[in-house]
């Protein structure tokens, strides 16, 4: 599965695992994890002394309890389960907000058309499936150069420009 | 654009259209192409107002709070004579819908739209739906300030807004700038009315959670005085609980005003509060030069002075029946002494309610050019209106107007109904709307009886989503499928206006070859039991639903 990051693809560094790989094989590999935010909330105690841990959440997890806890992430992955749940968008812009300096990943129902709204609410990494991604969709972070709001990149909406 | 005074494109706002042009095109050539699959274009196809419907697709494209230039409104007859089968259809959102475009013809509509600065952007989908406001802004007397400067404010913010662009569902904004409600603000899912506190400040009322469809509810005042500089960081904190709270697991379920109602109005303010902490004061504040910039395009008109001193149109009124009939109907009182606003009938005889064909669009954007400072806006109610025409031009507008079938004086009677696309045309619809508008208009020709009753809303949905706000009419007409067969139910008694209520229903649906005969009843007893000059609504209030439900079914039995 392609990782982009600034608009290249890159070798994915994390391993992430969802609720039914954990409950088939609970051992945790070494090394950078990336494990469903209930997961973690539940091993809190386990997972005290990994140093690399990234969490993957979607719109039903307590998004509250994972802004209390972000700074112990180094990545937080954001899950869109369907097109049409468009929770993830917000999930971002809070976490960016809330001044968290890790990778913000896009995970799930991830392609093109919605890579330059996800960059402008502050994602950093988006995972895309193998079969919708080709290596010209990297235009769509600049197919649309302008906006009225303001982007996580800069806040300031056009009047304030 | 000339010297209208309407909202100007600069550099960006051209841009932007541009690049969405070009961007919709790339994704309907991938479409084409087999690269996109069908349910992830049907997302982005709706996001440029593209709905495919029970003939064709049919194309929705914006009207930003109903207002635009001669020169925009050439464009749409253009596209209408080129790209479709000579005609476009007014919504209820101030919108222009064509019912016959190719879908891979549509790029080429959008650049031919992104021309005189218009889009279809976000006329459909989950996201912030076109704002909406009073027809009359800028022109009525008792009006505090004008509300475009705030929709053309909104209008930018929301413009492919990144966070809000995958709600629960779709979104709609309308303001209003005085006591009056043209734009059923309170059936909206934000309604703003711009409002002076104690201080004398002029600031909004906002109302979040009303709205029609299967379940119609008023909006509730989360906000009694908004200090303006607040208002994009407040919409913006109403998104935001919404997009994360709003119900995602059942689409009729999934408006805000369900959520305002599952939270009830107290706690969803104090969630919308929390989440204002953030933002307020932030960047989103709007700064005193931006609103300033945007009231500069709104400017009033060069107003002729002289206008007040015409005598020619006392003549002309008392020399015509027909054209004082239309006076009296079809015109509305302006801030300006001399000059009238004018309502353009889309409500022709037998003809669908709000179509309007190339033809006529030209000859509109003639006469506005002529008359009217070239501008014209779309009303909520499918019709148009020229806003600024001298008392002494009325009669020759009126003659023009005549000749191409937009001057039947018949605005705010019965026959100028709100009627969505209904069987024929829509692929949600359950039963026809046309053919009834049609026997209702039979039925109902006899100018004399029409002004007897007086004012009178007639809104006809074709199915539950009621595009037709039959909820809100003081009569309402909802089809439903019976079997197979068309039946018509009956509500009495809603408002879309300042006093916004929800029609009750009447009794068990009617037949469809019975719907008129119907309303001649319901009529009977409020011409036998009105009071002097009280109107339908008021004489509904006072007798209650009984009297009309006695007259409707004894017959039947």
């Amino acid at each position: 599965m392609p990782l982009l990051i600034n608009q290249t693809v890159v070798t994915d560094e994390w391993v992430r695992l969802d609720a039914d790989q954990l409950e088939a094989n609970p051992e945790l590999p070494e090394g950078k994890v990336i494990v469903p935010f209930t997961y973690f909330l539940a091993n809190q105690d386990a997972l005290a002394a990994r140093e690399a841990l990234g969490v993957c959440v979607n719109g039903d997890d307590d998004i509250v309890a994972l802004r209390e806890q972000q700074q112990r992430f180094a990545v937080i992955a954001i899950d869109f389960p369907v097109l049409r749940d468009g929770r993830g968008f917000s999930i971002a812009r809070y976490l960016a907000r809330d001044g968290f300096k890790g990778q913000i990943r896009a995970v799930g129902d991830v392609s093109r058309d919605r890579l330059g709204y996800m960059d402008s609410c502050g994602f950093t990494a988006y995972e895309l499936p193998e079969d919708r991604f080709t290596p010209e969709d990297v235009a769509a972070f600049t197919e649309m150069s302008v906006n009225y709001q303001g982007s996580v990149a800069d806040p300031r909406p056009i009047f304030r420009r | 654009m000339g010297e209208s005074f309407m909202y100007q494109y600069n550099e960006v706002d051209q841009k932007l259209v541009d690049e969405r042009v070009e961007q919709y095109r790339d994704q309907t050539r991938r479409f084409l192409a087999g690269e996109l699959p069908e349910d992830e274009f049907l997302a982005l196809r709706l996001m440029n107002g593209l709905y495919i419907q029970r003939q064709a697709p049919m194309l929705r494209v914006a009207i930003p709070y109903g207002l635009m230039s001669s020169l925009q409104l050439r464009k749409l007859a253009h596209i209408a004579r080129t790209y479709d089968r000579g005609y476009g259809h007014i919504t209820t959102r101030t919108n222009i819908q064509y019912n016959w475009p190719k879908l891979e013809e549509v790029p080429d509509i959008l650049a031919e739209l992104a021309e005189v600065q218009m889009h279809a952007i976000q006329t459909s989908g989950n996201c912030i739906r076109n704002t909406t406001t009073d027809p009359y802004s800028g022109v009525s007397a008792n009006e505090l300030e004008d509300p475009r400067p705030y929709c053309e404010i909104i209008r930018q913010w929301s413009t492919m807004h990144p966070e809000f662009a995958y709600l629960p569902r779709k979104f709609k904004i309308a303001v209003t700038g005085g006591p009056e409600d043209r734009a059923a603000s309170q059936v909206h899912d934000i309604g703003l009315h711009l409002v002076k506190n104690e201080a004398g400040e002029i600031g909004f009322e906002v109302l979040v959670g009303g709205g029609l469809g299967r379940t119609p509810v008023v909006g509730k005042v989360v906000k009694s005085f908004l200090p303006k500089q607040h208002l994009l960081s407040y919409l913006d904190a109403i998104l935001r609980v919404y997009n994360m709270n709003g119900r995602r697991d059942n689409k009729y379920k999934a408006r805000i005003k369900i959520l305002v109602n599952a939270l009830g109005v107290e706690e969803f303010s104090r969630l919308v509060e929390e989440e204002w902490a953030f933002s307020r004061d932030g960047e989103l504040t709007l700064t005193e030069a931006e609103i300033e910039r945007s009231k500069s395009f709104f400017k009033p008109f060069d107003y002729d002075a002289d206008a007040a001193n015409d005598t020619t149109l006392d003549e002309k009124l008392a020399a015509d029946k027909s054209f004082a009939a239309w006076y009296e109907r079809n015109t509305v009182e302006h801030k300006q002494a001399g000059y009238r606003i004018v309502v353009l009938s889309l409500k022709p005889y037998l003809k669908a309610p709000g179509d309007i064909t190339d033809a006529q669009m030209d000859l509109v954007a003639d006469l506005a050019d002529r008359y009217s400072f070239g501008e014209i806006r779309s009303t909520h109610d499918q019709n148009l209106v020229l806003a600024d025409v001298k008392k002494s031009d009325l009669y020759a507008l009126w003659q023009v107007a005549d000749s191409a079938d937009l001057a039947r004086a018949n605005v705010g009677t019965l026959t100028d109904m709100i009627c969505c696309p209904g069987f024929d045309f829509c692929a949600l619809a359950n039963a026809k709307t046309l053919n009834i508008a049609d026997q209702i208009n039979e039925k109902f020709d006899d100018l004399d009886y029409l002004y007897d009753l007086g004012k009178i809303n007639l809104n006809m949905s074709g199915c539950i989503n009621a595009c037709g706000h039959h909820h809100v009419g003081d009569i309402g007409i909802l089809g439903v499928d019976k079997k197979g067969e068309d039946w018509y139910q009956i509500t009495l008694g809603g408002s879309s206006k300042e006093d916004a209520r929800l029609g009750k229903i009447l009794g068990k649906a009617v037949a469809a070859d019975q719907v008129a005969d119907t309303l001649e009843k319901i009529l009977a007893v409020y011409l036998e039991q009105r009071q002097e000059e009280e109107s339908f609504a008021d004489a509904y209030q006072r007798l209650g639903i009984e009297p009309f439900k006695e007259r409707v079914y004894a017959a039947a039995h």
